[in-house]
């Protein structure tokens, strides 16, 4: 009969209990409001947790790191290019109390965040050269050795570079929202891209541009061709005179010994090889058979026929 | 005596109700506790929604209504993400969307020149915990991430480099610059690789580049075509050259040994003749007539006093006339 009773504190317990504990999510965070003005610490810890019940109630944010997308911006650099500026950042909630009291909500955070990254980014870009926030260094580009010809573009030199400019315009926006309670963790170009007709400047800048590299590489081709022809003629003339000159004087040599060779024999005794020469003359002049001989018998040769 | 005799019927009908609560919330007690987690997967554990545990695949048990959560997170499987182009259907043959993704794509090069660059992100879970947790959404941040991290390194590159040899920098970096910002929001992500599918000049700018191509291929072909002359003509000059030499050597060797062999033949002779001039002298002259003579066609003796005959002679009937 007495158990009625203790079944029914039981449930009024029950209730109670339900009333005043509340779970925080690992991904969240919380904030004990009572009659809407937050009061004590917040809660960051994820698990079980108590409040009054009835009078006190719970907001709870994200904890996790928040995305933040920046629209397309144009915005005018320093040397009046105007530029397509896309943005991108992450945040979070470092002090929900203080962003519950100044925005409440993450589309409102979302919102000032425009205001604050994309006047930063502006205000930063077009008091900088374009080249600065594309390059984030002036490492030597690369080329393949083979167009290297100095590029009035690349030679822009980085001064500042895109790291810089990154933290310029943390430096400017982070103080703008630390008093809502938010800490940007991160901002980044997410692209930068030209205006659709300096687009088209740009590509017949390019197309210009690769004309005057194709041009170098038939006129390359050109020289070359000339040059492998005039060094073709050059070597035929070399080679060909320089065997005729070692021949010639191989020649002259030859003569000169053997002139020597037959002085040294002949020169014993001149009278007797004017002789001996003219026989061997003889002998190789009247060889054949086609030779008319008309001799006489007052010759030498042939005394004897006519007196024996 | 009816008051007690409801509270008897009460407690009669309540007796079988009493067995299926029991029985009902056994079940909910073991359906609520009990969980798998596949082999691909690891479960992130919560108790009151605070991260408790990680658990690895197979059955596992947790505190049971609700007490305990269980995220399921697939760690092992690679996740891929497309820029400049998508993937429609990767079974077989891949299809790729038609739609129009320049603005993921087109990027401004180190030299302010435009690329089209197209890449993928290969990555997977490294830490369940951290992905379940600390980022709103892994995924899109990745996405943003990617978009530019790749556009800071093509950014430091020239056109040149970016379009040819530079690729696998390029990736490199990418993914170096893309992990230590995930480490950064602690995202639990690994990047595994980013991948270059293709760096191309802007559609307007293509002949151009092309062009660029066709001419560097003309000058090839100039200079291979010089080359060819070249080697038509001056091996065979220095083969020709080298035989002209050699002629020349031969020549000088020919000369040399025949003026040798003469003046040789021409000493003994005359060693001969030292000895007996007038015999010698004679003899060598009989020796050549003999020689010569029977070699003539036609032999014509004259006396002296018969010299007007001379000219009546026919000379040029040698050829067939007798003796």
């Amino acid at each position: 009969m007495n158990s009625k009773p203790k079944l029914i504190l039981f449930g009024i317990f029950l209730f109670f209990l339900a009333l005043s504990s509340y779970t925080v999510d690992e991904t969240e965070q919380a904030v004990r409001t009572q009659f809407g003005n937050p009061v004590g610490e917040p809660v960051r810890e994820a698990g079980l947790h108590f409040k009054l019940p009835f009078i006190q109630d719970v907001r709870r944010f994200d904890k996790r790191i928040l995305e933040w997308e920046g629209e397309e911006n144009r915005i005018t650099t320093k040397e009046e290019r105007i530029m397509l500026v896309g943005t991108t950042a992450r945040w979070r909630i470092v002090d929900p109390v203080q962003f519950l009291k100044s925005i409440r909500d993450e589309r409102t955070a979302r919102s000032r965040l425009d205001d604050v990254l994309d006047g930063a980014t502006r205000s930063v870009l077009s008091a900088n050269h374009l080249i600065d926030a594309v390059r984030s260094s002036n490492r030597s580009m690369g080329s393949s050795g083979k167009d290297d010809e100095p590029n009035p573009d690349s030679a822009e030199a980085v001064t500042v570079g895109r790291d810089k400019l990154v933290a310029m315009i943390l430096d400017q926006a982070r103080p703008q929202v630390e008093s809502m309670g938010i800490e940007i963790v991160d901002f980044r170009f997410r692209r930068i891209e030209y205006d659709g007709s300096t687009r088209d400047k740009v590509y017949l800048r390019m197309t210009s541009e690769r004309n005057r590299i194709a041009e170098r590489f038939r006129s390359e081709g050109r020289g070359k061709q000339a040059e492998i022809e005039g060094k073709k003629d050059f070597e035929l003339k070399q080679i060909e005179s320089e065997a005729f000159r070692k021949a010639e004087i191989t020649r002259g040599e030859a003569d000169a010994e053997a002139a020597k060779i037959y002085a040294e024999a002949y020169g014993q005794d001149p009278s007797f090889y004017a002789f001996y020469q003219s026989l061997e003359t003889l002998r190789t002049a009247l060889a054949g058979g086609e030779t008319t001989l008309v001799l006489s018998t007052s010759g030498d040769l042939l005394k004897h026929l006519d007196r024996p | 005596m009816a008051e007690l005799r409801r509270l008897q019927g009460g407690a009669a009908n309540r007796l079988p109700f009493i067995p299926i609560v029991i029985v009902v919330l056994t079940i909910m007690f073991f359906a609520s506790s009990c969980y798998t987690v596949d082999a691909d997967e690891n479960a992130v554990v919560t108790r009151f929604g605070a991260y408790e545990r990680t658990a690895d695949s197979g059955l596992h048990f947790k505190l049971p209504f609700g007490m305990e959560q269980a995220i399921r997170v697939k760690v092992d499987s690679v996740r891929k993400q497309e820029f400049g182009f998508r993937t429609l259907a990767s079974e077989g043959r891949s299809e790729y969307s038609d739609r129009d993704y320049t603005s993921e794509s087109l990027m401004l090069t180190g030299d302010l020149n435009q690329a089209e660059v197209e890449w993928i992100v290969q990555y997977r879970v490294k830490d369940a915990k951290d992905f379940v947790f600390n980022v709103k959404d892994p995924e899109e941040t990745l996405r943003a991430l990617s978009e530019s991290a790749v556009r800071a390194v093509i950014g430091d590159r020239s056109i040149t480099e970016a379009l040819t040899f530079g690729k696998a920098d390029v990736e490199n970096e990418a993914r170096t610059t893309l992990q230590s910002a995930l480490d950064l929001y602690r995202a639990g992500v690994e990047i595994l690789r980013v991948n270059l599918q293709s760096v191309l000049p802007p559609d307007p700018v293509k002949p151009a580049f092309n062009a660029v191509n066709d001419a560097e291929q003309e000058r090839e072909t100039m200079i291979n075509e010089a080359l060819r002359d070249y080697n038509q003509v001056i091996p065979s000059a220095k083969g020709r050259a080298e035989q002209v030499v050699q002629s020349a050597e031969g020549y000088r060797i020919d000369r040399v040994n025949r003026a040798k062999g003469e003046a040789a033949r021409f000493r003994s002779i005359l060693t001969e003749y030292q000895k007996a001039p007038e015999v010698t002298k004679r003899r060598l002259y009989l020796e050549v007539m003999a020689q010569v003579l029977p070699q003539a066609a036609r032999k014509i003796v004259i006396q002296d006093d018969l010299k007007g005959l001379i000219p009546l002679l026919p000379l040029d009937a040698g050829k067939g006339g007798g003796k």
